[in-house]
């Protein structure tokens, strides 16, 4: 289970502030078996960093399944069941006129509107999750090594304890570039 | 690197890609897109000034009448909207199946998208006659009785659409730029570092992109998340697109004017809301890769394969215009089968035969390789495809409702000077923003590009 404070943190912080080393690479292939054999090294705390998304990297990470489409469905069905109990209140309770003979619950004519606001409201609810699960909105977060917005594929290795040699031994074989971060 | 199968692959290194697409934000614009810029914000203001005068002096200013009451405003606004539809048709659709070569064009696209939006919007917003009063469509507790709006009706669900489909496509739109702001966050950090001059202009430019990147690192647990959401994203924006221009056909449909009253309507709008958002993109895609030498990016190959589309949506459109005929011959309707007459002999025969020789004729000249493959055929189609799209709103709106049932109340329909001011100020208005937009916004989607070219190096492996 997770702690108060881990949710704290995973809230309102992102991880690579708190020291450890980044090594940068050169390949997004590198940056698999990067991440592969930190993994097999059993490090708890690591993330990587990278100008693009990496098929099979979210595997090689242990990354669980994003909890994004739980929350579209919410937003969704939030959104249609509210906004009928809402035209259901307009027409039929607070004010309501007969239009063109039909009753005042006329169902079949609200369908385009209820259809509309599920979509908004579940793609709202998708951005705003992307943001808060993803941390984003930390507009002074600074990229952990020089160019990953580019054409660098790096990886961060935070375990507490960690030191440069084993950092060396764990990516042995790939030839990173590694640099110490300070916490 | 490359596959046979992988016939977008650019083969660059990463920063070069960087470079070439970023080049237009971060050089200074060249004589040709000043002139274009200078060209379309006079037309903007033309139009913006027309429409301000006629907030002064009232409606009367243009040419609509009884019977014909939509006038121009509903046949820009349709125009518009389903200029609209290929931007959220590309990056949406072509995503969920799996069309490689969206990546170069879908950036472009959606822009065009929200700025086709932006500028439909304006014309119900003149026709009502009363814009400052247009809050009132909403329904929100109010003072007014409380007056509700009506929710049976057409006109709302389309209020409701547009609404939604302008915030659903800008928020995909924005999230899909957040990694390529990182990118010039990070470039720009650089040339401040380097540069003397000029140096307040790059601290607010610097700024900007900071602000605009909200602090995206490429995390892959981001990315990880962001993935899902474009997925998501896409799979709502497909049946959005769909339901956009259902809607506004709803519009007509549900109506009992003669040539409105089809159950072909839907299908029929959304084909030609593809059918001419696309061309219109790719009129643009022709005029950026050469202004902004990206054909590296939009390669003849994209270009193709929007002619190819555009072949097909244009034969969806001729063959729901055959269903109208026959429907309306088989409806025993005269009423029915007059407005069909008068579209093809009536007064404005003129405008049905632009639309029937640009939208059912032109488009067959695609079946051709040789000609599908040349810029300049392509350019040519693209323009008079709109053209012809243009003049398929005018006959719907403007033909059916000069002549309905009652030959007493027929009347005409002349387009004044404020009508065309306005038409050519909606073009002035989606220029200019769609000229803003290449000088400051990644114009092609570079984390998708870079994307497809590592993942296609990975399966090499």
């Amino acid at each position: 289970m997770l702690s108060i404070a881990e949710i704290k943190r995973g809230l309102f912080s992102y991880d690579e502030v708190s020291g450890g080393f980044v090594a940068s690479l050169k390949t997004p292939a590198d940056l698999l078996n990067a991440a592969k054999q930190v993994k097999a090294a059993n490090v708890k705390l690591f993330d990587c960093f990278t100008p693009c998304p990496i098929h099979g990297l979210d595997a090689a990470m242990g990354l669980h399944r994003s909890w994004i489409p739980v929350l579209t469905f919410v937003g969704g069905l939030m959104a249609g069941i509210l906004s009928l109990l809402y035209i259901t209140f307009i027409d039929v309770f607070n004010w309501p006129i007969v239009y063109g003979g039909k009753p005042y619950f006329s169902w079949p004519a609200y369908v385009p509107i209820l259809f509309e606001m599920v979509i908004y409201f579940a793609a709202v609810f998708t951005v705003v999750a992307v943001l808060v699960l993803g941390r984003l909105g930390f507009i002074n977060r600074k990229v952990p090594a020089a160019g990953v917005t580019s054409d660098v594929f790096a990886i961060w290795i935070g375990d507490k304890g960690i030191s440069k040699a084993d950092v060396e031994r764990i990516l042995s074989g790939l030839n990173p570039q590694i640099e110490e971060v300070k916490a | 690197m490359a596959t046979e199968k992988n016939i977008y692959h650019i083969g660059k290194p990463f920063a070069a890609m960087d470079d070439d697409v970023m080049r237009p934000i971060e050089a200074f614009p060249t004589k040709l897109w000043w002139g274009a810029f200078g060209i379309s914000l006079m037309a903007a203001v033309l139009g913006v000034s027309t429409i301000l005068y006629s907030f002064f002096v009232g409606l009367g200013v243009f040419a609509i009448n009884n019977p014909v009451g939509w006038g121009f405003f509903i046949v820009n606004f349709v125009f518009w909207v389903g200029i609209g539809h290929a931007g959220t048709l590309i990056s949406a659709i072509l995503f969920l199946f799996r069309q490689k070569w969206r990546t170069s064009i879908n950036r472009a696209a959606e822009a065009m998208t929200i700025f086709a939006v932006i500028v439909a919007a304006i014309f119900p917003l003149i026709h009502i006659g009363r814009p400052w009063f247009v809050y009132w469509a909403f329904p929100y507790p109010n003072e007014r009785g409380p007056l509700w709006a009506n929710f049976r009706s057409p006109l709302l669900w389309d209020l409701f659409a547009i609404s939604t489909y302008f915030s659903v496509s800008l928020i995909f739109w924005y999230m899909g730029l957040v990694p390529d702001f990182a990118t010039l966050r990070d470039r720009f950090e650089r040339y401040k570092a380097n540069s003397k001059i000029g140096k307040f202009l790059l601290e607010m430019k610097s700024l900007a992109y900071k602000v605009m990147a909200i602090g995206w690192v490429g995390s892959a647990k981001t990315w990880h998340h962001y993935e899902k959401m474009v997925m998501i994203l896409s799979a709502l924006a497909t049946p959005l697109v769909l339901s956009v221009h259902t809607i506004v056909s709803f519009d007509f449909a549900t109506s009992v004017i003669p040539g409105w009253h089809a159950t072909i309507f839907p299908p029929y709008f959304v084909a030609g809301a593809i059918y001419s958002g696309f061309a219109m993109v790719m009129t643009l895609m022709i005029i950026t890769r050469e202004v902004f030498k990206l054909k590296e990016y939009i390669t003849i190959k994209h270009l193709e394969n929007m002619a190819i589309v555009i072949l097909v949506t244009g034969m969806m459109v001729s063959f729901a215009y055959t269903v109208e005929f026959v429907m309306a011959a088989y409806s025993a309707s005269h009423n029915e089968q007059y407005a069909f007459i008068n579209r093809m002999t009536g007064p404005f025969a003129w405008a049905f035969w632009i639309m029937f020789t640009c939208n059912v004729v032109s488009p067959h000249f695609l079946w051709f390789k040789k000609l599908r493959t040349n810029i300049k055929v392509l350019f040519v189609i693209s323009i008079v495809v709109n053209i012809g799209m243009w003049f398929e709103r005018f006959v719907i709106v403007i033909i059916s409702l000069h002549r309905d049932y009652l030959p007493s109340s027929w009347d005409s329909y002349d387009p004044t000077w404020a009508d065309y001011a306005v038409m050519i100020g909606s073009f002035g208005i989606f220029f200019t923003l769609f000229l803003m937009f290449i000088r400051t916004i990644p114009s092609i989607a570079l984390a998708e590009v870079k994307a497809d070219e590592a993942n296609a190096s990975l399966s090499h492996h």
